[in-house]
């Protein structure tokens, strides 16, 4: 059996060179080990028999003539091949090969999910314009330059308005900082003349000790003629009447957001 | 009798590197359009073809329509040909071989019911009946005769044996391909080539001892 290694040589090693043997190109001492290795292993000498009847066999083999046409068939087909070919290649023109072109580079995204996904897209900003109330024809350059212009405007607007009332707001508080300022002043005078009279009083106490003086319960009584947060009433009438109407409504707002 | 074998065994080497030599150069010209190299081309491999075609196959009428078909491929493909990594003539067999396996593949089921027994071809494109006596007068025409239907014999005892064994013991016996060749046309190490090639000498001829014996 094949596998078995008999004579110093493997059965695998006289298969292949069976061949050679068979060819007449083995030779000398590699001719007698694969000659001893037959006359050893029986499955080995069984295959070399075979293999020599079946070459003996096809060696009485000759040529076989092609039929008489062939070439000319041949000839035919490739020929008629080759207009197909021909012809197959002016049918793209540069649209077909360009629409073709365009296909390929798409084809990646003409696919159902991106085209749902597209879907959904659409779908939303449909629904986003109909909630703001914009309408698709609407959104022409000239009705929006004009929505751009009249947004424009009311930032503008805006900003001012709120420029005055920073401005208000800062001629409030420096009012407010004077009147704070001359009150401090009065106090600190009111405080002297207070510190006088008493040294005074002291003077006259060693004369008359039961005279009292009650100019200290009075002080204050001139305190009643600003607001709460010690702007003059006069000084804050006095801005008003410098204001128009829109001004003096942006007035009143700054005020009560001061009030909060 | 001459053999495929022994004529091409008896070819120098130096005639061998001459042909392939003007080969390339037509193969050089054809990619070019040239449709003369191109007829040339057909005319020294169209035999050649059309004998692995046949022996593989069995019919001569499929013989013909692959020998066809190749020729096709072959044109199609002939740019694609580099002489660096084989011969044209390795190219163009391993070409064949690969249609011829595409070939076997589609029609297993056909081929299964085939018999060695089966009639004898009758392939009207064929030789007629005078072509094949003898025109020397070497041989009787009764000798001729049995030769023949042992030949036709063999034919249909190849087309029983295993694809692979067959196109390796074609390849090698009718087609002259060295074992270096036929590797290469196969794709399988030599050393696999061999035992094929034994293996498939040596299933012939039990094939062959059957018949015989059925004969008898």
């Amino acid at each position: 059996m094949l596998g078995e290694t008999k004579s110093g040589m493997h059965c695998a090693e006289f298969d292949v060179l069976l061949t050679e043997a068979l060819d007449g190109a083995l030779k000398g001492e590699r001719r007698e080990r694969f000659e001893a290795h037959r006359a050893e292993c029986g499955a080995c000498n069984t295959l070399f028999a075979e293999a020599s009847s079946g070459l003996a066999w096809l060696e009485e083999m000759e040529e076989v003539a092609p039929p008489r046409n062939l070439v000319q068939s041949i000839l035919a087909a490739t020929s008629e091949a080759a207009q197909q070919a021909a012809k197959a290649e002016p049918k793209h023109s540069v649209w077909e090969r360009l629409g073709r072109q365009t296909k390929m580079l798409f084809a990646p995204v003409m696919t159902p999910r991106f085209g749902m996904s597209m879907g959904m897209a659409f779908f939303s900003i449909t629904l986003v314009l109909n909630m703001a109330q914009i309408r698709i024809k609407d959104l022409t350059p000239h009705n929006l330059s004009h929505t751009f212009y009249t947004s424009q405007n009311k930032v503008m607007k805006y900003y001012e308005n709120m420029r005055l009332v920073y401005e208000i707001e800062s001629r409030v508080r420096d009012l407010r900082n004077a009147t704070e300022e001359s009150e401090r002043e009065r106090e600190e005078k009111n405080r002297r003349r207070d510190k006088n009279n008493n040294q005074t009083q002291e003077q006259n106490q060693n004369s008359e000790p039961e005279r009292r003086d009650h100019r200290g319960y009075s002080r204050g009584l001139g305190d009643g003629y600003g607001p709460a947060d010690g702007l003059p009433a006069a000084d804050a009438w006095q801005v008003l009447a410098s204001l128009n109407g829109n001004e003096q409504q942006l007035w009143s707002l700054a005020m009560q957001r001061r009030e909060i | 009798m001459l053999t495929l074998f022994a004529a091409a065994q008896s070819r120098p080497v130096e005639a061998r590197v001459e042909e392939a030599q003007v080969v390339g150069q037509l193969v050089r010209r054809c990619t070019q359009g040239d449709s003369a190299a191109w007829e040339e081309l057909v005319q020294r491999f169209h035999r050649r073809i059309y004998n692995i075609c046949y022996r593989f196959a069995g019919s001569a009428d499929d013989a013909q329509d692959l020998t066809q078909e190749v020729f096709i491929k072959v044109y199609r493909t002939v740019g694609s040909f580099d002489g660096e990594k084989a011969s044209f003539n390795t190219w163009v067999t391993t070409v064949t071989r690969n249609l011829l396996v595409d070939h076997f593949r589609k029609t297993r089921n056909d081929r299964a019911t085939d018999s060695i027994d089966a009639a004898q071809g009758t392939d009207e494109d064929g030789p007629t009946l005078a072509e094949r006596l003898p025109t020397d007068g070497s041989e009787s025409p009764q000798i001729h005769m049995e030769s023949r239907d042992r030949r036709e014999m063999v034919h249909r005892a190849l087309q029983q044996i295993s694809p692979d064994l067959r196109e390796a013991v074609i390849l090698r016996d009718l087609q002259d391909m060295d074992y270096r060749e036929i590797a290469q046309v196969l794709k399988v190490p030599e050393g696999t080539v061999k035992s094929r090639i034994n293996r498939g000498r040596a299933e012939l001829a039990r094939l062959l001892q059957r018949t015989y014996r059925q004969a008898l």
